[in-house]
């Protein structure tokens, strides 16, 4: 299907509009003239009349008197000589004209030769009537009881009548049928002009880069374009965002898993270059912790891909928060006596369901653990507590540790941030899994001051759900 | 030789402090940002190792404020990130090298020699003056054709004096690079070190100005 082109909608319906308003427009007004006419000629027809009757009444009804029956003839120029009397002066609307004058008993007293075959007056006439002679149809206009019973009638032909309307037919008509295709082309030309911003926009966007995610500037936008602009540019803001949150995570990947690789390697050689034996052990130490780095961080890698598949393929279902945790308390059962910091799990009631992932619920929970874990000293101590509100399921990790800081509390979750007192253990990975958990569940993140008086609390909490 | 190291992995920032200490160099451990422009304002380093990744500042930052302050102090950046826009970003930002994590110890300590070749205007590894000869490649020293052995120290300072040879070196200057920020070391010590050397060496190779510092003449005796 060919695209329907908003230019030539426009154009057309512009036009469509103004026929319709301006066609009526022309034929009323025509109409409203056509009378204007008829009752101005038929007014001068009246006015004949008035002055042959005062010029009768003056000379007397006496002179009028007829021998023949038929009356005294008036003598008319033929055709032939009026119209070379129009040419000559050129009177456009002098029309061709006659009278008749009859006696009380309707014999013709005096007439001019052209009506001469008009039937006579019958009583009831009315003032103005439409006769017909042989080839000539007239206008008549009668006159009675003028004096002494006189009857005075005046006629004009139709022909001439007409060729005033046809004229005004002209004036109206011609401009009309003339104009109304200029006027399409300037709306043509007018929509076009109007619709230059669209041509603009169309020119930004192909003139682009291909892939750029650039903002699209046009000098000055109309209101209507903005909010498509707005849209236009508030998606390729989202989509540069995501490319960045994307380009920052594998550049945080890269991070967290080439530090420790280039820690094992520099260790290794070392142990393998040097003949202290003390030197050499301390490098296989710092290598053998680089590669339990490693593992880990590759768990955690693999975690958050598990995640993100078991959410595309599973269903939420409901499950018990506590079981979750003492699952996960079980798993790092050696980590949690490695660290010599104490862990309470405080429950309020024996069952806490919620709707969502097992694995991304239990991923959170691994990694809020660990994460407190890693920063509480030795002889610190960490506590778990999960509540059932009204509304929601809290989970509350407290940690007696050196805390964050308020005002950079903010920016832990913005990025991959790596908070100042971390040594680089992956904090960030653990970090971003966390926050992923959180968002599968519209879970919110709080990081609180802890109960402690030094530490900090991190309060997950999910909502129940219908 | 003075490094100043900025890294915040615990295990690799010790292998490579390990690592270096065992090529004689001196090197001060960072762990991050902030600490490590503060170190390089002092411009005590001969030389900075610098971790983009560091919490805190990160390296970029702490480089492009350095060189803003007109530091010019050689660094080399290493980082896991190893695309070219950030290699580019790196080496603009005004890093003299750039090595990509994981890397080998043998290719830092080259990458090293390098920038200290280029920083002192020379172009190979072997320095010589006079009877004296010291390879920085392989750690060797050889005076009037005899190879010396000598510890991390006693190569460092000399490698020091033969590289401003003909030119007095201050006290000062030299406790820095030997020692780096450590302030425990006595004052005696270089004078301790000084002493060692002459003994392996000949007492004229190291000239002495009372108080103020030691040279190794162009043409020693």
């Amino acid at each position: 299907m060919k695209p329907t082109s908003l230019r030539a909608r426009l154009r057309w319906l512009i036009v469509i509009v103004l026929v319709a308003v301006l066609v009526p427009l022309g034929v009323l007004s025509f109409q409203r003239t056509i009378k204007e006419v008829d009752e101005l000629m038929d007014g001068r027809l009246a006015e004949s009349a008035r002055t042959l009757e005062v010029l009768i009444q003056h000379t007397g009804i006496s002179s009028l008197s007829g021998q023949d029956g038929r009356g005294d003839l008036v003598p008319v120029p033929n055709e032939t000589a009026i119209k070379l009397a129009r040419s000559k002066h050129a009177y456009t609307y002098e029309a061709e004209v006659g009278f008749q004058v009859f006696d009380s008993l309707g014999r013709p007293m005096l007439a001019t030769a052209n009506v001469i075959d008009l039937p006579a007056p019958q009583p009831g006439d009315a003032d103005f009537q439409d006769l017909h002679t042989g080839q000539y149809n007239w206008r008549v206009y009668t006159l009675r009881d003028v004096a002494e019973g006189v009857t005075i009638r005046t006629a004009e032909r139709y022909d001439s009548r007409n060729g005033i309307l046809h004229a005004l037919w002209l004036d109206h008509g011609v401009p009309l049928v003339i104009g109304l295709p200029l006027l399409a082309l300037l709306v043509g030309w007018a929509v076009k002009r109007g619709l230059q911003p669209l041509a603009s926009l169309a020119q930004a966007l192909s003139s682009r880069e291909p892939g750029s995610r650039k903002p699209i500037h046009l000098g000055q936008a109309p209101l209507e374009l903005q909010p498509v602009l707005a849209a236009l540019n508030g998606q390729l803001e989202r989509q540069e965002d995501a490319l960045e949150r994307e380009r920052r995570f594998s550049a945080d990947v890269a991070h967290e898993l080439r530090t420790p690789l280039a820690s094992i390697m520099i260790n290794l050689e070392s142990a393998i270059a040097t003949s202290n034996l003390t030197e050499a052990q301390d490098s296989l130490a710092g290598a053998q912790h680089s590669v339990a780095a490693l593992a880990r961080r590759i768990e955690q890698l693999l975690a958050l891909a598990r995640l993100e598949a078991g959410v595309a393929s599973g269903q939420r279902t409901a499950i018990d928060l506590v079981e979750v945790a003492s699952d996960v308390i079980e798993e790092l059962t050696t980590i949690i006596a490695d660290s010599g910091v104490q862990l309470d799990f405080m429950q309020q009631s024996p069952q806490v369901i919620v709707q969502g992932y097992e694995a991304a619920l239990a991923a959170l929970l691994r990694n809020l653990i660990e994460n407190a874990l890693r920063h509480v000293p030795q002889g610190g101590q960490v506590q778990l507590i999960i509540e059932q509100g009204a509304k929601e399921a809290t989970l509350d990790v407290i940690d007696d540790g050196p805390g964050i800081p308020a005002e950079q509390r903010a920016a832990v979750f913005a990025r991959f941030h790596r908070e100042k007192s971390s040594r680089g253990d992956g904090y960030g990975l653990g970090l971003s899994i966390v926050q992923r958990a959180a968002e599968l569940h519209g879970a919110s993140i709080e990081l609180l001051d802890s109960p402690f008086g030094t530490g900090l609390r991190v309060r997950v909490a999910i909502p129940l759900g219908e | 030789m003075h490094i100043i190291l900025v890294e915040d992995d615990t295990q690799l920032g010790a292998a490579i402090q390990r690592a270096l200490e065992r090529l004689a160099y001196t090197v001060t451990w960072l762990h991050d940002g902030r600490a490590a422009l503060i170190a390089l304002r002092d411009e005590t380093a001969d030389l900075v190792l610098l971790d983009l990744g560091l919490p805190g500042k990160d390296g970029l930052e702490v480089l492009i404020e350095a060189r803003r302050n007109n530091i010019k102090t050689p660094v080399l950046v290493m980082t896991a990130r190893d695309t070219l826009e950030a290699r580019v970003a790196g080496l603009d930002a005004g890093a003299d090298d750039y090595l990509i994590k994981p890397f080998h110890l043998d290719e830092l300590g080259a990458r090293i020699r390098s920038l200290t070749r280029r920083m002192q205007g020379l172009a190979a590894n072997r320095i010589e003056v006079g009877a004296l000869s010291l390879d920085l490649g392989t750690s060797e020293v050889s005076f009037r054709g005899e190879r010396v052995e000598l510890t991390r120290r006693e190569f460092s300072l000399l490698q020091t004096l033969m590289e401003r040879a003909g030119r007095l070196v201050r006290r000062e200057s030299l406790e820095n690079s030997l020692y780096g920020l450590d302030n425990a070391v006595g004052s005696s010590a270089l004078e301790v070190l000084v002493h060692a050397l002459r003994r392996k060496l000949s007492f004229e190779t190291i000239q002495n100005v009372r108080g103020f510092g030691y040279m190794i003449p162009r043409e020693p005796k």
